[in-house]
C-alpha cells in the first residue's frame, strides 16, 4: 500500500502575505506563507544579515517542543539558501500550518504521532520553499526534500521512500534528505538504528528522487522527458514556477 | 525592445548559458533585478522568473512578479507620512517595514518657511534617492537638478489602491500601451471619464477625480485587470461593462 | 514589532465620503457579503470558509480523557483560537492581540454556551472517561470580517466531524478505530452564526454587512449579533464605539435572521454535497448497516 500521490501545489493564492504556498505529497497538506523582509524587533535583530524566523503550527492543538524541533531545523536549512546579506537588519517570516496529516486507520490519531517528528519534514521544506519562490525573495539555490524508510524483508532490506505511516511504524530506520538544486546535500536527519552502509543506500536513493542523476546543464530537454516527472521534486519546483511565471507574465 | 526570440525561464542558482548574455563591445554589462554576479564572472540568478535580454542597453535582468516592495533608486512611490520630526518626515512604503526619510526641504521652492505641513496619514507621491542595503531608504519631492516638483508632492483627495509590483510597473512604463499591454487607463480616459492618477512603484495607485463614482471605477478596473490577468480585449470589455454599470 | 499599518487620510476620507454616497469600495450592496464559499478537507471535522480575501480553516479532533471533577457528566468541549503571523504580521505568537480576544470570546458565547453542541453526549463513563472535542480555528488570510467566517467554520467542522465510535461493556470501555466501525457524528443541537454590523457616520446612521479590513478599520463603532436559523438569539455584543439608536439595533436583529438563514442553508446544502461526494456507490451505508448489526 503506498500513498505516494502526485505532488500537487498552489502558488500565492493568500493575497495578504508576500508569497505563499499550499503543497501536498504522500498525505501530507501544508500551507506556507512568507513575509519579508520586514521590520524585525530589537532582540532579533542581526547586524550584517536578516534574521529567519520559521514557525510551524500544527493542525490540531497548540504547537510543542515536536514544532520547536522541526522549526529549528528548517530555519537552519532555509538560511543556507536565503540570501540573507541582501536585507541586514530584518526579518523574514516564514509560517507554515499544517492543515492535513495521513490518518491512520489503524490506530487512533494521538497515539501515533506522538514521537514522530521526522516524516513530515519534507513537505514542510518543500512547501516553504515554494512559499520564498513566490514571495520572490532572493535565493542562492532551490532544494528538495525527500523521506526514507529502511523495513526489514526476508531477512534483506528494502529502502522505501515517501513511506505511509504504517511503513514507517514497521521501520528499522527513518531518513530524511534534503538536496540544493546545486546537487549539495544541505540536511541529513535520521531516526532508529542503521549501518553506514545502509545511509549511503538510503542518500543515493533520495538523491535519485530529488535530483535524478541525468545532466543538469539543458533543462528544457529534460522537460520532455517523460520519466517520472510527477515523483520527480526537482522538476515539479521548476514547472509549477514555469507556471506562475508564464500567468504572470501574459503579457509579455 | 528585447529581440526575444524565445522565453526562458530560470529558477535560483541556475546556470544561464554565456550565449545569451549580451555582450556589446564598449557599453559595460548591466545587470537588472534577480541577478547576482559572483566575481569573476558568475552570473546566477536569484528569483524565479522569465530571463530578458536587451542588446540595445547590453542589459540582462530576471523579470517576475510579486513579492514585497524593495526601494531601488530612481523609484517613484506613493507613502504614507507616518509622523514628523524636526526636519524630517517619516515615510511608510509598505506594510511592517521600516519608514523612509523624507526631508522637509526636499519639496518645490520649500524653505524653512514656507515648507509644507503634512500630517500624519497624508500621502506622498516621491521619488526614491537613497536606497542601500545597510539603511533605511530616503525619498524627496523635487527634482534635485531642475528644482521643479515634476509632478511629485503631497496628493490632496482621492483614493489610494493597493495594485501587485507587476503592474505598477507596467502602468509607469514609457510605452505602457505597446510594451506593458494595459489599455484599461486610456480606454476609461476614452470613455469620457475625467480623473488623474499616480502609480507608486511599492505597488501602490493613487485615483483622484471630481466623482466619486469615477475614482471608484477606475479603481476598480485597474484592481480587476491585475487580479485577472486581463489582456488588452478583455480589459476594453471590462470597461465597457463598468461604465455601463454605473451610468 | 511591525504594527499595523493605519489607513491614510486620504482612505479614511474617501470612503466614508463613498459610503455617505451609498457607494461601497468593491462595488457591493450595503447588506451584502463578498464571495462566500465552503470547503470540507478528505479529512472529517475539517472545514475551510473563504469570504473574499478573508480565509479560516478550522479542524476538529477528538480524544479521551477525564472530565472535569465538577461536571463528571459533561465532556469536555475547547475552541482554540490563535492568530499565527500568517494572517499578518502584526499577530505574535502567544501574544494575544485584542482581535484574538474578541474572536474567541465571542466563538465562545455563540457555540460553547448556546449549547450547541451537547456535552453530556460526550460522556463515556460518567466521572471517570469523557470525550474531549477540541476546535483549532487557523485564520489564513484576514481581510475583514474575522468574526462571521470563524463562526461558520467551526460550526460547520463540528457538524462535519465525525468521532470514533465506542461501545460500553461493564468497566471496559473500547474506542474503535476507523477501520472497525465507522465514526459516528456529534449530537448537535443548533446551528448559531454570527452576524457582524458595521456603522458608518456621526450618529452611526450607515450599516455594513460583511467590512472588509479597511472598512473594518473606518468604522464608528460594530455590532455583532449571533443567532440560528429559528431566530434564536444566542449573543449580542456592542462593545464601545458611538452610540447607535435602538432603532437601528432591532433592524440589524432582522437583517441578521435573513442572513442567518441564508447561512445556514448555504451550510445544509454544502454538508449534502459532501456526504453524497463520500458516499460514492453507497458503500457507506452499507457499512454502517454492518455496524449496527
Amino acid at each position: 500500500m503506498t500513498v505516494t500521490t502526485e505532488p500537487e501545489a498552489l502558488l500565492s493564492y493568500l493575497q495578504k502575505a508576500d508569497g505563499s504556498a499550499t503543497f501536498s505529497y504522500a498525505g501530507y497538506t501544508v500551507i506556507g506563507a512568507v513575509n519579508g523582509p520586514i521590520e524585525v524587533q530589537r532582540r532579533d535583530e542581526l547586524p550584517e544579515e536578516a534574521a529567519v524566523d520559521v514557525i510551524v503550527r500544527p493542525a490540531a492543538g497548540v504547537g510543542g517542543t515536536r514544532e520547536r524541533h522541526l522549526e529549528s531545523l528548517i530555519q537552519s536549512t532555509l538560511r543556507q539558501i536565503i540570501l540573507v546579506n541582501n536585507f541586514p537588519r530584518t526579518l523574514i517570516q516564514v509560517v507554515l500550518q499544517v492543515t492535513v496529516a495521513p490518518e491512520n486507520d489503524y490506530a487512533n490519531a494521538k497515539v501515533a504521532q506522538a514521537n514522530l517528528n521526522l516524516p513530515i519534514l519534507p513537505a514542510l521544506l518543500q512547501t516553504a520553499v515554494l512559499s520564498l519562490l513566490s514571495a520572490a525573495l532572493p535565493l542562492r539555490a532551490t532544494l528538495a526534500s525527500t523521506a526514507l524508510a529502511i523495513l526489514p524483508e526476508h531477512g534483506d532490506r528494502r529502502i522505501i521512500s515517501s513511506p505511509t505511516g504504517r511503513q514507517i511504524e514497521q521501520s528499522q530506520s527513518f531518513h530524511v534528505f534534503a538536496f540544493t538544486s546545486h546537487d549539495e546535500l544541505i540536511l541529513a536527519e535520521s531516526e532508529g538504528s542503521f549501518s553506514m552502509k545502509e545511509w549511503d543506500d538510503a542518500l543515493a536513493a533520495a538523491q535519485g528522487t530529488c535530483y535524478p542523476p541525468t545532466t543538469t546543464g539543458d533543462t528544457d530537454v529534460l522537460m520532455d522527458d517523460d520519466k517520472l516527472v510527477g515523483s520527480d521534486l526537482k522538476h515539479f519546483t521548476r514547472s509549477t514556477m514555469e507556471q506562475k511565471t508564464a500567468s504572470d507574465l501574459y503579457w509579455k | 525592445m528585447a529581440q526575444q526570440t524565445e522565453r526562458i525561464f530560470v529558477l535560483p542558482g541556475d546556470q544561464i548559458n554565456p550565449s545569451v548574455i549580451p555582450s556589446h563591445p564598449k557599453r559595460p554589462l548591466k545587470l537588472g533585478p534577480g541577478l547576482r554576479h559572483i566575481p569573476p564572472s558568475e552570473l546566477l540568478p536569484t528569483v524565479a522568473g522569465q530571463l530578458v535580454t536587451d542588446y540595445k542597453k547590453n542589459s540582462i535582468w530576471v523579470e517576475y512578479n510579486g513579492g514585497r516592495y524593495i526601494p531601488a533608486v530612481g523609484d517613484l512611490v506613493i507613502g504614507t507620512v507616518a509622523r514628523s520630526v524636526v526636519d524630517y518626515y517619516y515615510v511608510t512604503l509598505s506594510d511592517y517595514t521600516s519608514n523612509a526619510a523624507l526631508p522637509q526641504l526636499a519639496f518645490e521652492m520649500a524653505t524653512k518657511k514656507t515648507r509644507p505641513q503634512l500630517n500624519p496619514g497624508a500621502l506622498v507621491y516621491a521619488r526614491v534617492t537613497l536606497a542601500n542595503r545597510h539603511m533605511d531608504p530616503e525619498l524627496e519631492c523635487v527634482s534635485a537638478t531642475s528644482g521643479k516638483a515634476e509632478g511629485l508632492g503631497p496628493l490632496n483627495g482621492g483614493m489610494l489602491y493597493d495594485i501587485s509590483l507587476g503592474m505598477a510597473r507596467r502602468l509607469l512604463m514609457r510605452k505602457s500601451v505597446e510594451e506593458g499591454k494595459v489599455v484599461v487607463l486610456e480606454e476609461l480616459g476614452s470613455a469620457g471619464l475625467a480623473f488623474e492618477t499616480a502609480v507608486g512603484r511599492n505597488g501602490k495607485m493613487w485615483v483622484n477625480s471630481e466623482s466619486t463614482k469615477t475614482v471608484l471605477l477606475v479603481g476598480r478596473a485597474v484592481q480587476e485587470t491585475d487580479e485577472k490577468n486581463l489582456d488588452a480585449e478583455q480589459q476594453k470589455k471590462l470597461v465597457r461593462k463598468l461604465v455601463k454599470e454605473m451610468s | 514589532m511591525p504594527r499595523e499599518a493605519e489607513p491614510s487620510l486620504n482612505e479614511r476620507a474617501f470612503v466614508v465620503q463613498a459610503l455617505q454616497e451609498g457607494l461601497r469600495l468593491d462595488g457591493r450592496a450595503f447588506d451584502q457579503f463578498r464571495g462566500l464559499d465552503l470547503k470540507f478537507g478528505d479529512h472529517y471535522g475539517v472545514a475551510d470558509v473563504t469570504l473574499g480575501k478573508t480565509r479560516v480553516l478550522a479542524n476538529v479532533s477528538a480524544e479521551v480523557t477525564a472530565p472535569y471533577i465538577d461536571r463528571p457528566f459533561d465532556g469536555i468541549f475547547t475552541i482554540t483560537t490563535e492568530l499565527s503571523p500568517m494572517a499578518s504580521p502584526a499577530f505574535e505568537v502567544n501574544r494575544p492581540t485584542e482581535t484574538e480576544v474578541l474572536l474567541s470570546r465571542l466563538l465562545e458565547k455563540t457555540v460553547r454556551r448556546s449549547n450547541a453542541l451537547d456535552t453530556e453526549s460526550l460522556c463515556l463513563i460518567a466521572g471517570q472517561k469523557c470525550w474531549s472535542i477540541r476546535v483549532d480555528l487557523h485564520v489564513l488570510s484576514h481581510d475583514g470580517n474575522l468574526i462571521d467566517g470563524s463562526c461558520l467554520a467551526v460550526v460547520a467542522a463540528l457538524r462535519h466531524f465525525r468521532r470514533p465510535d465506542t461501545s460500553i461493556e461493564g468497566e471496559t470501555l473500547t474506542v474503535y478505530t476507523p477501520a472497525e466501525r465507522e465514526p459516528v457524528p456529534l449530537s448537535w443541537l443548533h446551528s448559531p452564526f454570527c452576524i457582524t454590523f458595521s456603522f458608518y457616520g456621526e450618529e452611526g446612521e450607515i450599516m455594513l454587512l460583511d467590512a472588509t479590513l479597511l472598512e473594518e478599520q473606518l468604522r464608528v463603532s460594530s455590532c455583532i449579533i449571533s443567532l440560528n436559523k429559528h431566530g434564536e438569539i444566542c449573543q449580542i455584543a456592542k462593545l464601545g464605539g458611538t452610540p447607535v439608536e435602538a432603532v437601528s439595533l432591532i433592524q440589524c436583529a432582522s437583517a441578521a435572521l435573513t442572513k442567518g438563514k441564508e447561512l445556514s442553508t448555504l451550510l445544509d446544502q454544502k454538508l449534502a454535497e459532501d456526504s453524497k461526494r463520500r458516499d460514492k456507490g453507497g458503500l457507506l451505508a452499507e457499512l454502517s448497516a454492518e455496524n449496527e448489526r
